[in-house]
């Protein structure tokens, strides 16, 4: 009977109203991760570390008044999975920002869907540099922060002459290894060979036994983070190649599940544990707090995230909305002072960083041997503001 | 030079392991299982949870073959031999047991990557070669696999009702072989075989739920070109297994991946019965 329908109907379109507007009293923050594939190794940690940051903002009060959410999506760490993660977050979920550490593969795939959706995205992965979205702020390394340090120790304190670049066949490999191919050639080193090797593969029989071959004095890793460079390590070792181990896309979450395989690999990057700041002790103490027995090592991988979602509250707050433009604007004139420094987005979207060269002890924790405060990432969007 | 053979043998040696229990399972009932693939990372999940009890990694390799065992049983009596007088439709349904298998291996492990460690550490010199401990052994155990399965179809009244049933199935039901009890022990030996392979590729790469797929790939291409003789399945993988190596060395990995299928359809196109005898 009409009328009956008519009442189920209005009914049925309040209650969703109602659902609807129960949302709104929430700032939900998109993290389109790799649960599954290669960055499975690592995702679990960013999420642990969003976890934390939006648990401290909404114990502070929250943001404009409104309770601080996390929708985590799984974008299978490559292109197709992320078309899939980005578009139910930023089209069904409505989500006001995403913050995430993704593989070049997916935030490539992402970006056309966030200009879309004209959500803002903090990026917060390392990776090859170069790559510009009117939405897009990057707060992690570029490898003109990150291969200096490891080429010139290599060179300089090792005596290295000759090199073996090997990474994973997408953006962030080829645009790492190119980048490092030019720092060493300039510097008057030999590049005996770069191979490349799928990101989802898992056999490196035929790079090894070109290593092998040539006999570099150091190789130059450039993995996508997680499997691929726990496969590849093992496989070297099991090989057992003699040359010096530099991995340029090794974080240390991911060298403690390599066990005794990553013991001597060199690494460089924005963190480690044992970075010794008030700020990082009171981080890892939080984080032992809220996670106890659960806790996974923070990395360089997850710190990022943890300092993203304090910037975004900050910008929003500055902002005094969550609209897209006036908090895209904000995102460069605020900083926090994280378990890596002082973070501010000021540089062509990109930040300034303190940047440490390590070695993998028995134990699976880096040794930092130098030190570098505040390298600059040079110039990576100019043609953004 | 020598350490490319070895790569080209170890490399065969794998393709071996995983590609045997396909071929009996294929001679046998006719059919290819898909749930190969499955079965092969229910193997290496056996090898993933045999190192978080703290057992020797080299006791995961029997822990593995029983799990595939049992797991064999189970599918060829509910879900085989029920499709018996339907081949095709038995195929099918061994497919949709793999992605069965793979979401239950999902939520019992989560989407994540797991590794596990190698029974065998180190290298060992070799003709003037530093070559892995671990894939030398493996080369062992292909010949093992081999000579095992050999003997078991030429030494024993089994493996004779076997080689009977292989070679026309109707006859040998005529003249009083059990043939359902044939296909049922050689689905179970199957099963088995290909999670003692996963087991074993699994200290050299990692463990995911969807890492059967592309084993189950390049094994069914080999089973196709093999027929039914394991010796031919042997000189298989090592041509094919040796051309994966060569391209990926001389030409790139991923072209490499390809060699496989690529080889396997012009060598059936130019000699539709493989490597097998006329």
């Amino acid at each position: 009977m009409p009328i009956s329908r008519f009442l189920v109907g209005t009914s049925l379109a309040i209650t969703l109203a109602c659902g609807g507007a129960a949302f709104a009293q929430n700032i939900t923050i998109g993290v389109p991760v790799g649960l599954s594939g290669a960055n499975s190794v690592v995702a679990p940690s960013v999420v642990q570390a969003a976890e934390l940051a939006v648990d401290e903002i909404n114990a502070a009060g929250g943001l404009l008044g409104k309770k601080l959410a996390l929708e985590v999506a799984d974008d299978g760490s490559g292109a197709a999975g992320a078309q899939k993660a980005f578009d139910a977050l930023i089209f069904q979920k409505k989500v006001n920002v995403l913050i995430s550490m993704e593989t070049s593969a997916a935030r490539n795939a992402g970006l056309p869907i966030v200009t879309r959706g004209k959500t803002p995205f903090i990026y917060t992965s390392f990776y090859e540099g170069r790559s510009c979205n009117k939405y897009m702020y990057i707060n992690a390394w570029v490898p003109d922060q990150q291969v200096a340090p490891m080429v010139d120790f290599f060179m300089d304190k090792k005596d290295s002459k000759t090199f073996f670049l090997i990474g994973s066949d997408y953006a962030f490999g080829r645009g790492m290894l190119s980048f490092t191919k030019n720092y060493v050639e300039k510097r008057g080193g030999k590049v005996l060979g770069d191979e490349y090797n799928p990101m989802d593969a898992t056999d490196w029989t035929a790079i090894i036994s070109k290593i092998r071959a040539t006999n570099p004095d150091a190789l130059l890793m450039s993995t996508a983070g997680g499997a691929p460079n726990v496969t590849l390590t093992k496989q070297l070792r099991a090989a057992g190649i003699k040359a010096h181990f530099g991995n340029l896309g090794l974080d240390e979450g991911t060298a403690k599940s390599m066990g005794a395989d990553a013991e001597g690999t060199y690494l460089a990057g924005s963190y480690y544990t044992s970075v010794e700041t008030p700020a990082n002790t009171k981080f890892l103490g939080a984080m032992k707090t809220k996670f106890g027995e659960k806790l996974l090592t923070p990395n360089d991988l997850s710190t990022p995230q943890y300092e993203a979602v304090h910037l975004y509250a900050l910008a929003v707050k500055k902002a005094g909305t969550t609209d897209a433009e006036p908090v895209l604007a904000a995102l460069k004139d605020v900083s926090f002072e994280g378990p890596r420094g002082l973070i501010q987005m000021n540089k062509e979207r990109h930040a300034p960083l303190t940047m440490y060269l390590g070695q993998v002890k028995p134990d699976g924790t880096v040794n930092i041997m130098s030190t570098f405060k505040d390298v600059d990432p040079g110039s990576q969007c100019p043609k953004l503001d | 030079m020598v350490a490319q053979l070895l790569d080209v043998v170890s490399t065969a040696a794998i393709l071996y392991a995983v590609a045997a229990g396909l071929l009996l399972v294929f001679g046998v009932m006719k059919i290819i299982n898909f749930a190969h693939g499955a079965l092969l990372t229910v193997g290496s999940y056996a090898a993933v949870v045999a190192g978080q009890y703290g057992l020797n990694p080299w006791l995961a390799l029997p822990v593995a073959a029983a799990v595939g065992a049992l797991l064999g049983i189970v599918i060829e009596y509910f879900v085989v031999r029920p499709l018996y007088a339907r081949p095709l439709d038995a195929i099918l349904a061994t497919w949709g047991l793999g992605i069965v298998i793979g979401q239950l291996l999902t939520i019992s492990f989560g989407r994540g990557v797991h590794f596990s460690e190698p029974p065998l550490r180190g290298v060992v010199d070799i003709l003037a070669v530093d070559y892995s401990r671990y894939r030398l052994a493996l080369i062992g155990v292909a010949v093992v696999i081999g000579v095992g399965i050999s003997a078991l179809l030429s030494r024993t009244r089994l493996g004779l009702d076997t080689r009977a049933v292989i070679m026309n199935e109707d006859l040998a039901r005529g003249i009083g072989i059990n043939s359902g009890r044939v296909r049922f022990i050689t689905f179970a030996v199957g099963s088995s075989l290909a999670a003692a392979a996963g087991m074993l590729i699994t200290p050299l790469s990692s463990v995911d739920p969807n890492m059967g797929t592309p084993w189950l790939v390049n094994a069914f291409m080999l089973v196709l070109v093999s027929g039914s003789s394991l010796v031919s399945l042997a000189i298989a993988c090592v041509v094919l297994g040796g051309a994966q190596v060569l391209v990926s060395s001389y030409v790139s990995p991923i072209l490499g991946g390809l060699t496989i299928a690529v080889l396997a359809a012009i060598i059936l196109r130019v000699r539709p019965q493989g490597f097998a005898h006329a």
